[in-house]
């Protein structure tokens, strides 16, 4: 039997409409970069920014491509995060659309960039990174609360001593577990 | 009736729904009803990932890190939810993990059928998926027999109740002393009788199960094999004996791979009937002679360690017939190492007319009638007088096969004596077989006799530890073979020893002694652990070459069980246990080592034909079952060349239409079905053993194929060899292993033709050009076959093989025949072999000459002159016998056959064609049209 290949897309939403020093009093960079995303964010929106997005960098084939497979397996709001799940040979074309997406796809909507952190072939290892990242984030958040700057976890969460690097895109060993060569990963860049 | 059902809702439980609705939080949704839809709705509910609205993380809209924290510990939270609930609802029952040896009948309804360390679960398992589970002494019951039979054991048992509530009172009025006593007085274990010339009684068994043995025997392992192997129908015994046909498990290539490459295959062959000959060795010598062993390297100088017991020897037995002699069916034979003189015999029985020498001849049980009233006929006649003993439930018999067969016994069998000088070498010898992978690397049909312990007392087995450099020494042994030393007599030939051993103490009180003594600790031999004599003899196989050979374990038959337990969990050195192995096993192994299978293969002798009887009519029985448009049809099969219908009877190996012999009503049905083998009933023994002797000659006499007799392939070679010898007997078979040159399957019943002779047209004296121009088409006649078929044969065969046919045919000097039918322009511009590559002489060249193709004009009609390009099978007279097993052979890597053709007709075609071309046969399947090219080889 042919087993149906997917890939699943853990993605965080970042806002960027945030001065940088702009926290005041309680709240932190951290918790203004990751703030929660307006209840109005349904998975329909999300998906339908996606595909106009795929249209409009790789036309009717690509979008053609990513249509039937795309689906949101998980969408937080109070958190920000998703879960996207689409075909093996395609996922690039949505990775792409997502890069160059830069606001919430609503009118009017928020600018944001939307971060994927994760690569996987099964849901899975997906949810574990999920986990992994969120406890991070409490760390990091009650760290950068205390006041102490040296804090590795949110070096953790931004993946590491190179802090210019927008997009740490991680795709992990169980991605190349899965036997697939055509994932030549350029991290970063 | 509504009522009715609703009633017997409620009172059962098994009636109630299996598996509950999964509670989810979205149980308003409308579900769909089937098992499958529910499934489809857990599988969704279970997927489904909690998240949280954005205001959960916010206080009154503004970020607060308190609640930011709880938005990321919840969806911690939820993700691991999921991921448990994900794995939840893929889980397996656990009776699906256990590995597929271990898998039990009904292990879903019953926790006790899943190993140990899985019963828990099990059963939690079960009563979370609501299991219906009915206790099989609680079940109620169905039919009105069982109703009766339990009111009956009801009533019974309240009237033991009540029969014993009154003895205790009369005790106890008494005086109360008689019931605390227990009886002293210990009962002898009867020792079994055993007369002299007469078949003996199976063994009494438990009342228990005496009911299910009125008309068989069961092994010693039955209960174990029953469990996990499919056993003859209890209405049908085979020969007597509910024997494991094969395991439940599928094991096709396992067997293959644990016969020939790594592991061991055991079957208990305690079926294997064994009878004790005793007198004197000049009378043993001539029964034997007149039993067919009449080779004389067997009584001179070189038969001298067969006739000290250190050798056993196998082959057909035969016995004497008006015209010639007959086989009966392949034997062993060992002698007993005579007494050492001067030493005092203990082992002697104590009455004075002791028989100077002992032997065990063992034989299959469907020929052992014959055997056994052929060995009482000849033993009456000797004097001093001897007599037989029929040992078959005294003896049982283990038989493992494989590269880590000898390791595997090497592990279980524990010599008893330490000392060389209580019992001789053997043992020791045994010991030192460490590291021997094919019992074939001993001497020849060696044997080795010793006693040994109980292996119940090393139980479990473990593994053998191979001393470093013993490889020296083994070759050592192996090249000297020292068993000679201390040579004495088998403890297994004497049946007060055989008796003694099977009074083995019992599993519980070996399990006291095993909770009693120290951790780690082995148990010590005591007075109550009798020797085990046994006897292993070691056969090589029936055909040159590297195949595994066979060891073969005599023991009592009492004593079979516990080795039996311990072999089959003995943990070899390449992993896992030694395989069990069916009657189905035993034939794939003698037919992937390319050696006939008794009785099957030996249609020539009367066990052979009974078991051919019988397989035609289950063939014929499975042939009229099926449906008129989905069976063979005999009459409308087209041969070609207008020939119509299949030769012979297509559902049976037709010897009898081989040899033009008349066919009658086959009444052989009578004696064969009910009673299965020749085997007389031990019940009622007496008028049934007269029956049998009356009995089964008759039936041979009135069936036809009772007059084909079987040749040995000595007795062939006999005939072969030289060119004035005396011709083989009318109406006999000689047993081959074909193997298929290149393409083709056969199954049994598949014809076997020889190459079809040269037709000899009139020879043009010139070989010009012009030669088949003018020459007629030789198949210009379409109701005969066409004149090259010979050698639109021969083109048939491989490059290679054919290059050296060619040169073999030239020197004998056929090579004018070749040119006379093949144009010699095509020789000379072509050349030989590219006319014999299969490609180029394929499907244009192998009708006829392209010529010739020219010349017919009109296409012929299909099958007239080939099938498709493909020769036509030769006419009925060239047919010599039949295929009685076939198939793909895992160990050649093609379609490999056994089967008997007519020894006149081989001599014959090897006279004409040569050793080469004159083995060349054609195999047709029955009901099929096309034929394949094969070779014979004589088994």
């Amino acid at each position: 039997m042919v087993r149906l290949k997917d890939r699943y897309l853990l993605v965080n939403i970042v806002y960027t409409d945030v001065q940088p020093g702009q926290a005041k009093g309680p709240v932190s960079d951290l918790m203004l970069y990751n703030q929660p995303t307006t209840g109005e964010l349904r998975p329909q929106h999300l998906l339908k920014a996606i595909r106009s997005e795929v249209n409009a960098l790789f036309g009717d084939c690509g979008s053609g491509a990513v249509d039937r497979s795309l689906q949101v397996k998980y969408l937080s709001q109070a958190t920000s995060t998703f879960i996207l799940r689409i075909s093996r040979d395609h996922y690039r074309l949505v990775w792409a659309a997502l890069s160059f997406m830069h606001k919430l796809p609503f009118k009017d909507g928020r600018p944001c960039v939307y971060r994927v952190v994760r690569v996987s072939g099964t849901i899975r290892k997906v949810e574990e990174e999920a986990v992994r990242r969120a406890k991070l984030f409490i760390l990091a958040a009650k760290e950068e609360m205390a006041g102490k700057p040296s804090s590795g976890a949110l070096d953790a969460l931004l993946r590491g001593k190179d802090q210019g690097r927008g997009l740490a895109m991680v795709v992990d060993q169980d991605v190349d577990d899965l036997e697939d060569d055509d994932l030549e990963m350029e991290v970063g860049g | 009736m509504e009522r009715n059902k609703a009633n017997l809702a409620s009172k059962h439980p098994e009636a109630r729904k299996r598996k509950g609705a999964p509670t989810g939080a979205n149980s308003q949704q409308t579900r769909p009803n089937n098992s499958r839809g529910n499934k489809r709705v857990k599988f969704q509910d279970a997927r489904n990932i909690r998240s949280q609205p954005p205001d959960a993380a916010l206080d009154d809209g503004k970020l607060d890190l308190e609640k930011f924290l709880n938005a990321r510990e919840y969806e911690i939270k939820a993700l691991e939810t999921s991921m448990q609930k994900c794995k939840d609802v893929n889980a397996s029952r656990v009776f699906q993990q256990v590995p597929r040896a271990m898998r039990r009948r009904t292990a879903s309804h019953n926790a006790k059928r899943v190993p140990k360390r899985l019963r828990e679960r099990a059963r939690r398992e079960m009563i979370e998926d609501n299991t219906p589970t009915v206790e099989a002494r609680r079940r109620r019951p169905r039919t009105t027999r069982a109703r009766i039979r339990a009111e009956t054991a009801k009533r019974l048992g309240i009237l033991a109740a009540r029969q014993q509530k009154k003895r205790l009172e009369k005790s106890s009025t008494e005086g109360g002393e008689a019931t605390t006593k227990p009886a002293t007085i210990q009962s002898r274990a009867p020792r079994p009788k055993i007369r002299r010339n007469v078949l003996n009684d199976p063994p009494k068994t438990r009342s228990k199960f005496r009911k299910r043995q009125i008309n068989k025997t069961w092994l010693p392992t039955h209960l174990w094999h029953a469990k996990r192997a499919r056993m003859t129908e209890p209405a049908k015994p085979l020969w007597r004996f509910a024997i494991p046909i094969t395991p439940t498990e599928k094991c096709y290539r396992p067997t293959h791979r644990a016969a020939g490459q790594k592991g061991a295959v055991v079957w208990d062959t305690s079926y294997i009937s064994t009878m004790g000959l005793y007198g004197s060795a000049e009378g043993a010598e001539r029964v034997l002679r007149a039993l067919g062993l009449t080779k004389e390297a067997l009584w001179g100088n070189r038969g001298k360690k067969w006739r000290a017991g250190l050798r056993k020897w196998s082959g057909v037995l035969s016995k004497p017939r008006k015209d010639g002699r007959r086989n009966i069916g392949p034997a062993t034979v060992v002698w007993n190492p005579e007494v050492p003189s001067g030493e005092s015999t203990s082992l002697k029985p104590s009455h004075p007319s002791n028989p100077s020498r002992q032997l065990l001849i063992r034989t299959h049980p469907s020929a052992f009638v014959e055997l056994f009233n052929e060995l009482l006929k000849l033993v009456k006649m000797q004097s001093p007088q001897m007599h037989i003993e029929d040992l078959r439930f005294e003896i049982g018999s283990i038989e493992i096969l494989g590269p880590a067969s000898t390791e595997a016994l090497i592990g279980v069998l524990k010599p008893y004596y330490e000392k060389v000088a209580v019992e001789g070498n053997q043992g020791c010898v045994f010991r030192s077989l460490v590291g021997v992978t094919n019992p074939s690397s001993l001497p020849k049909d060696a044997t080795l006799s010793f006693s040994i312990m109980n292996p119940r007392l090393s139980y479990p087995p473990k593994k053998v530890v191979v001393p470093p450099g013993s490889d020296q020494s083994l070759l050592e042994t192996l090249t000297k073979w020292p068993v000679e030393e201390h040579l004495k007599p088998s403890g297994l030939y004497n049946r007060d020893v055989r008796h003694k051993a099977s009074q083995l103490p019992s599993q519980k009180s070996i399990n006291r002694r095993k909770g009693s003594c120290l951790p780690g600790k082995g148990l010590g031999v005591t007075s109550a652990d009798p020797p085990i004599p046994v006897m292993l003899l070691a056969s090589r196989p029936a055909t040159p070459g590297q195949a595994q050979g066979l060891w073969t374990l005599l023991a009592p038959w009492k004593c079979i069980l516990p080795i039996w337990y311990s072999l089959m969990h003995y943990p070899l050195s390449t992993g896992g246990n030694p395989r069990l192995g069916g009657l189905d096993e035993q034939r794939q192994v003698a037919f992937e080592q390319g050696s006939p299978w008794f009785p099957g293969d030996y249609p020539g002798t009367d066990a052979g034909m009974e078991w051919e009887l019988q397989n035609r009519e289950k063939r014929k029985s499975d042939w009229d079952r099926r449906p008129k448009s989905k069976r063979v049809e005999w009459r409308s099969l087209d041969l070609g060349g207008g020939r119509k219908g299949e030769v012979g009877d297509g559902l049976a190996c037709d010897f009898e239409h081989l040899f033009g012999l008349q066919k009658t009503i086959v009444c052989s049905a009578e004696p064969l079905g009910p009673r299965g083998g020749g085997d007389p009933d031990a019940m009622e023994l007496d008028h049934r053993e007269e029956d049998d002797r009356a009995d089964s000659p008759k039936a041979h006499q009135t069936h036809p194929l009772g007059t084909v007799t079987h040749v040995t392939k000595a007795k062939f070679d006999e005939f072969g060899s030289t060119p004035n010898a005396n011709r083989p007997p009318k109406h006999s078979l000689v047993t081959v292993s074909l193997s298929f040159t290149g393409r083709g399957v056969a199954s049994a019943c598949a014809r076997i033709y020889r190459l079809p002779r040269q037709a000899c047209p009139p020879v043009q004296p010139s070989t010009q050009a012009e030669v088949p121009a003018t020459q007629p088409p030789p198949s210009s006649n379409p109701d005969s076959l066409p004149l090259d078929l010979r050698e639109q044969w021969l083109r048939k065969l491989p490059l290679q093989e054919a290059n050296t046919n060619v040169a073999a045919s030239r020197g004998r000097g056929q090579q004018e025949a070749r040119h006379s039918i093949v144009p010699p322009r095509i020789f000379s511009s072509i050349g030989t072999s590219t006319l014999n590559r299969p490609h180029l002489a394929g499907p244009h060249l192998a009708g006829s000459v392209p010529g010739d193709k020219i010349l017919l004009g009109p296409k012929a009609k299909a099958n007239q002159t080939d099938v498709g390009g493909h020769p036509l099978c030769p006419g009925e007279d060239d047919l010599i016998g039949f295929v009685t097993t076939g198939s793909f052979c895992l160990s050649e890597g093609k379609g490999t056959a056994i089967g008997s053709i007519s020894a006149e007709k081989a001599t014959e075609s090897l006279k004409e064609a040569g050793a080469k071309e004159g083995r060349l046969c054609i195999i047709r399947n029955a009901g099929e049209s096309v034929g394949w090219l094969a070779r014979w080889e004589v088994v």
